[in-house]
């Protein structure tokens, strides 16, 4: 158990079976509409009758011994080239995972692996979506060595990335990454995150700002709080009269104290401790204040560095960097669609803008050097303002689209009488618009759409400033945004296709809009001329077909 | 914009002026058969739909159902007419390219795209038919580079197709086995 004894069959730690309970019980909670819906029924069946009250130790045991089954029938084995496992107890599942499509190694820790010594490994596979290779609770010694055979055998490659001095030096030192559960060695280490760093990603967080909304929702309904708290503040003596207003302020207050406490725990849960560091030719983070997860994501398996930041980020100066490995390689079979597998990113959640740079010379080697991930660069080439005339449109004709349903009934109600009526008035004409014909809802669209107009060209205006492109001999950045920014870079040679799109308007002003498809999902550079965007599809081509190098 | 100097760009090979192949002449046909389908089956549909509206019990219904006829005819008409003309204007300005290094796929009448997909990307090939496309002797040839669906081109004569898909086969086989020469 301890070594990964190469051709036997072998179970993992029987600490596997809290795994599969959890498995199994995540399963059930996928659908939290659907488990309301469970408990709410069985609440009423034991209501009616409670001998049904017996379901739940049934089914609580049941769970239990599907686990110890599930457990009992997990075996694999580990071959050279290959590992083998075997699971299920009704419908059997037989994987055989050759080392070389395995993309990368997750290591997850729980409490209990922690508690144990022991990790949850999960491999990354470039294939189909069944091929989900998990290990659960094994010892951290078993995951090493699995991960030493998987680098070992990485296929032998013609000119694997232009190993740096450093990767090299690592390379000839195998003996130190045998050693257990490693720790990074100061050298290694990339970037590590400080509290102060975990506090400004909880404030940076997204669903602040949604929270921020539900509060201005809540707020309406503070009433109802108010009368629930006024008794406790009456029976203390009535000591204010005007406490109502107090209490309104004391809720939001509260609210927005709970909000914070909830966004800045989770972000202390998700990324504490968060060290990222360079092992041999793979980069790993590993963070987590209970679950401790560890990403690794090889180097030359990176297809894209996305950069990104939202308003609160800019404020404290910080950046968002993930790195994103290729997302799905068709399988082999053919099965196109079944054969998705996203592969774990590579996230930093929080860098200054020199660490992000020095990321990118890391990740990108020699190439591309005068590409950069700062979107306030100068370099950035701006598209064309016809993008802007075009997004208005498209913005505002969606607008006017989704408010159709709720417009139309509008105007063939009183509304439209009255802008039936107050048309007339203005042209003086003799009455032929009639409340709820067509020509008062066409009408009404219309007006509903020139005053889309405005705020649409705003943001399409906006946008159009967040958009940017630029592009040196070997990749190319694109900036896009709208509140935040992000910045996406790829290196040419990792293109798999390249197209350039042409839409009406865009042919008449000269320009297209350049759609490269990497491996880890599409990118776009909009409405540059079109001249240029044909000699950079074809000097992409020419990189991509003269480059014998491995592009994942 | 690049400077790259041992290839001069103009030298490099552009994907502008190409000698575009044409799709099989019966795929036109085809499509326009499929449209004929996708006609008849609405027009059944809404002829259905009027007889049992205008046969139900309610007057308004039916009152309504007549008022509204002439506009579902004209609206079946226009739809008809382009769905079964539409074929004759996209399909002349799709086509393909086989090059050495790469296969080129162009289409569309409004939003035109050209898409090249390099062989040294392509992970594996398919060819499909439909049973339409059988009786026309058609097949539709699908690279699939990693990441994305694939690129399909459709309307191929079905011995065209299984050529392209053999040349395009050794061509990802000559790609992988070519000698390092290095970048």
């Amino acid at each position: 158990m301890s070594r990964s004894d190469p051709g036997a069959w072998q179970r993992t730690s029987p600490f596997a079976i809290v795994f599969f309970i959890g498995r199994t019980i995540k399963s059930f909670t996928r659908s939290l509409i659907q488990l309301v819906a469970t408990f709410g029924a069985l609440a009423v069946l034991i209501e009616r009758n409670p001998q049904v009250a017996l379901v739940i130790p049934v089914g609580i045991l049941a769970i239990i011994v599907a686990g110890v089954l599930e457990y009992w029938f997990f075996r694999f084995r580990i071959e050279e080239d290959r590992i083998h496992i075997h699971q299920g107890i009704a419908r059997k599942t037989a994987l055989d995972l050759p080392f070389d499509r395995v993309q990368g190694i997750n290591v997850e820790r729980s409490l209990i692996d922690r508690i144990l010594g022991l990790v949850t490994v999960s491999l990354d596979t470039a294939g189909s979506a069944t091929a989900e290779g998990q290990l659960p609770s094994v010892t951290s010694e078993l995951a090493d060595d699995l991960r030493t055979r998987i680098r070992a055998h990485r296929p032998a490659t013609v000119a694997d990335g232009i190993a740096t001095a450093d990767e090299q030096a690592e390379e000839a030192t195998p003996a130190a990454e045998e050693s257990g559960r490693r720790e990074p060695s100061p050298g290694q280490v990339i970037l590590k995150l400080t509290s102060g760093d975990i506090a400004r990603i909880g404030f940076s967080n997204r669903n602040l700002v949604v929270a921020a909304a539900v509060l201005g929702l809540l707020g309406q309904s503070l009433d109802f709080a108010e009368d629930r708290l006024r008794p406790i503040f009456e029976s203390a003596g009535e000591a204010f009269a005007g406490a109502g207003a107090l209490i309104q302020v004391l809720v939001v207050i509260g609210f927005v104290l709970v909000g914070l406490g909830l966004v800045l725990f989770g972000a202390l849960l998700r990324y504490h401790g968060f060290t990222l560091w360079r092992e041999g030719t793979a980069y790993r983070t590993r963070a987590g204040l209970l679950t401790q997860r560890e990403v690794v994501v090889e180097a030359r398996k990176i297809q894209q560095l996305t950069l990104s930041h939202n308003l609160v980020m800019r404020l404290f100066r910080r950046h968002r960097l993930r790195a994103l490995p290729a997302a799905l390689l068709p399988n082999q079979g053919g099965a196109d669609a079944a054969g998705l597998q996203i592969a774990e990113v590579l996230e930093v959640p929080l860098l200054r803008a020199r660490q992000a740079e020095d990321l990118r010379t890391r990740v990108f080697g020699r190439e591309g050097d005068a590409l950069t991930l700062q979107p306030r660069s100068p370099a950035f080439l701006r598209v064309s303002p016809v993008y802007i005339r075009a997004l208005t449109l498209r913005i505002s004709f969606t607008g006017a689209l989704v408010a159709l349903p709720f417009l139309v009934p509008l105007l063939q109600s009183n509304a439209g009488t009255n802008l039936a009526d107050a048309v007339q008035g203005l042209l003086g004409e003799t009455p032929m618009l009639g409340a709820g014909s067509a020509g008062t809802v066409a009408l009404g669209v219309l007006l509903w759409w020139l005053v889309l107009i405005p705020p649409a060209a705003l943001i399409a205006w906006v946008r159009w400033r967040r958009q940017g492109y630029l592009h040196d001999d070997d990749g190319l950045a694109s900036r896009s945004g709208f509140l935040g920014r992000k910045v996406d870079a790829f290196l040419f040679r990792k293109a798999q296709s390249v197209a350039v799109v042409q839409s009406p308007l865009q042919r008449r002003k000269g320009l297209a809009t350049l759609n490269v498809q990497l491996a880890c999902g599409p990118l776009s550079v909009p409405y540059i001329d079109h001249g240029i965007a044909c000699r950079l599809r074809d000097y992409m081509l020419y990189r991509v077909e003269s480059s014998r190098r491995r592009w994942h | 914009m690049f400077i790259n100097p041992e290839v001069p760009l103009d030298s490099l090979p552009s994907a502008d002026d190409l000698d575009w192949q044409p799709l099989h002449p019966r795929f036109v046909r085809r499509l326009q058969v499929g449209a004929l389908v996708r006609v008849l089956v609405v027009g059944i549909i809404g002829s259905a739909a009027y007889f049992l509206m205008t046969s139900g019990d309610s007057a308004a219904m039916a009152r309504f159902a007549d008022r509204l006829l002439p506009f579902a005819l004209t609206a079946f008409g226009l739809f008809a007419a382009s769905v079964l003309l539409w074929p004759m204007i996209a399909v002349p300005r799709r086509g393909y390219v086989v090059r050495e290094k790469d296969i080129l796929h162009k289409s569309g009448v409004l939003w035109r795209s050209v898409k090249a997909v390099p062989f040294n990307r392509v992970q594996h090939t398919k060819l499909d038919s439909g049973l339409l496309d059988r009786r026309f002797g058609l097949a539709n040839l699908s690279v699939f580079p990693a990441g994305a669906g694939g690129h399909r081109i459709r309307g191929l004569g079905t011995d065209t197709a299984e050529q392209l898909r053999v040349y395009v086969s050794e061509r990802i086989e000559a790609e992988a086995l070519d000698p390092a020469d290095e970048d």
